[in-house]
């Protein structure tokens, strides 16, 4: 009984203080770099600020303006283009080649695996520069293959219908491996028997990779679709280099146009309310992912 | 999938009149010019750029497996008030994506007190803007690495717990005696994912700083092209340069860096 007092105390500064240390340093760079600016921006988006002056509040005329500004629904627009074009591609590339990777009669598959892969390692800075090269309509790869097959060159960064397919070309390439590496992990765990009956059944393979395979990575699909989308919608790196949004605003995004409004322009609040609709959008698609994933398969 | 990058390689092998003669293109280069690697390092103050990469990419690496750690330890195992409120709010970390946040960032940056010619309202000067302090801080914490911890730490059996405080063992010997030697893996695919994501961001460096000296090797890319024409050899030799260290760490650790994706698949 004498101790108990003593007891308490360890018992409590021991669970209870102790834990809230070791999420301090954490908090505390986690509230200032993030939770406080996400109340900022909200706070921003309505407000006509510009770094000289303090803030003026505005209301909703800054969302007003940004749909009627065709800069910026051309960018909205662009940007569900990016994301639809970039997506199934990749999606439907990154099965195919994690279903012939998971063939067991294939050799070297670990140097497949890693090629397919590495596109993803490397910066989106590093890849754009690389595909600059190819797309250059002087010296490049692309062009100078189709003059050597005495073709039409093209203008392919500078000619606004094909820079937006241009563009979103380097992201199939670079995603494709990503989408491959987690397809699969997820055809690994099909178990085997699945086939085997079907194989004793007398279904073909084809019949085999529809009935059973896609069904079975159903979960792995929505996934992939998910966080591809949230990502595509946050597309800036390689349309700030490639093209920065040109030729005649056909390849600008909404990242872009924030990008632009808040730094180059200064346009603090306008570029607020921007990043306002992206945060709208993106969480839109992860309730989408929280209500319909299955989220027991997911790989998380 | 691999062409482009033989391209580049092979591009920054080429001397210049074989790039820019008209019609007679080939894919290999006619001469091996190494040179190239050299005079497209001394075009631009790149030892700057890597220094300043490689600074970045380190401490943020170690500081937030520490940080990130210690946080998904302590959710996944010991008890506070408060504990599922404070960790609901990690959560939304993952779903803000970073653009969002860019603006009320670059404003706190600029408004830190007593730095930069700041005074302690945070007026008058240029903060941590251009700053290490800029690029290394923020980057310790991170709901994704929070996350990943917890789940990991999660799945360590309960009786290790129970029996290090019966032995009298403080959660701090705890962790740093048993979660801490038993943490590798995640350590490792942790890691690399962060070393990553550090060594090849662009968009957060390109706002938070404007100065040669603070230039990160991925914006140092630009360079070359801010100078009207392109010199593609040059261009592809610092291309190949900055994306070999990533490479290395890739290479080596292809397993973890795998075990990774699949563990996290956030990126």
């Amino acid at each position: 009984m004498k101790n108990r007092p003593k007891r308490f105390f360890r018992k409590k500064l021991n669970s209870e203080r102790i834990g809230l240390l070791f999420i301090l340093p954490n908090y505390l760079i986690y509230t200032v770099f993030v939770l406080i600016p996400v109340i900022w921006t909200l706070y921003l988006g309505f407000t006509d600020y510009n770094l000289m002056s303090a803030p003026k509040w505005v209301g909703i005329q800054n969302y007003v303006q940004a749909f009627q500004d065709e800069n910026f629904t051309t960018a909205l627009m662009n940007t569900f283009l990016f994301s639809i074009f970039t997506i199934f591609p990749s999606m439907v590339l990154g099965l195919i080649a994690a279903v012939l990777l998971n063939n067991k009669l294939l050799k070297g598959k670990a140097i497949f695996r890693a090629c397919y892969y590495m596109p993803n390692i490397i910066s989106m800075v590093a890849a754009s520069m690389v595909w600059l090269w190819i797309y250059d309509p002087g010296h490049g790869l692309l062009n100078s293959i189709l003059m050597a097959m005495k073709m039409e060159t093209k203008d392919w960064l500078f000619d606004p219908f094909l820079a937006m397919p241009s563009v979103i070309l380097v992201n199939i390439w670079n995603g494709l491996g990503y989408n491959m590496i987690i397809y699969l992990a997820g055809l690994q765990g099909i178990p085997e028997y699945l086939y085997e009956a079907a194989t004793v059944d007398g279904a073909s393979k084809l019949r085999q990779f529809f009935t059973i395979t896609i069904p079975m990575i159903k979960p792995i699909t929505f996934f992939l679709f998910v966080m591809a989308c949230i990502k595509s919608f946050q597309v800036f790196d390689q349309v700030f280099i490639m093209t920065n949004g040109g030729p005649i605003n056909s390849t600008t995004t909404i990242v872009h146009q924030i990008y632009q409004n808040a730094f180059q322009y200064n346009k603090m609040g306008y570029a607020s309310a921007m990043a306002l609709v992206l945060l709208l959008i993106t969480t839109t698609i992860t309730l989408f992912n929280f209500k319909y994933g299955n989220q027991e398969s997911d790989i998380i | 999938m691999m062409l482009p990058f033989i391209g580049m390689v092979f591009t920054a092998l080429k001397a210049s009149d074989e790039i820019y003669l008209a019609n007679s293109f080939s894919f290999f280069p006619k001469a091996w010019r190494i040179a190239n690697f050299i005079e497209a390092m001394n075009l631009a103050p790149w030892h700057r750029y890597f220094t300043n990469s490689f600074f970045i990419t380190f401490v943020v690496v170690i500081g937030s497996l520490f940080f990130n750690s210690f946080a998904g330890y302590s959710f996944a195992r010991l008890k506070f008030p408060g504990r599922d409120f404070l960790f609901f709010f990690i959560l939304i970390g993952l779903m803000v994506p970073p653009q969002v946040t860019i603006i009320p960032q670059f404003l706190i940056m600029r408004a830190m007190p007593f730095f930069g010619g700041n005074n302690w309202l945070g007026q008058g000067g240029t903060g941590w803007l251009d700053t290490y302090y800029a690029l290394i801080i923020p980057a310790l914490s991170g709901s994704i690495g929070i996350f990943l911890c917890r789940q990991f730490y999660l799945g360590f059996p309960k009786a290790l717990d129970e029996a290090a405080r019966i032995d009298g063992c403080s959660p701090f010997r705890a962790y740093f005696m048993i979660y801490m030697p038993a943490s590798k893996p995640i350590y490792a695919s942790l890691g690399i994912l962060k070393t990553v994501a550090v060594w090849n961001d662009f968009f957060y460096p390109l706002v938070m700083t404007n100065s040669e000296k603070m230039r990160t090797v991925q914006l140092g890319l630009q360079v070359y092209r801010s100078s009207g024409t392109v010199q593609w050899e040059y261009l592809m030799a610092a291309t190949t340069i900055v994306t070999i260290p990533v490479l290395i760490v890739f290479l080596c650790f292809q397993r973890y860096f795998v075990q990774g994706i699949m563990t996290s698949g956030i990126k």
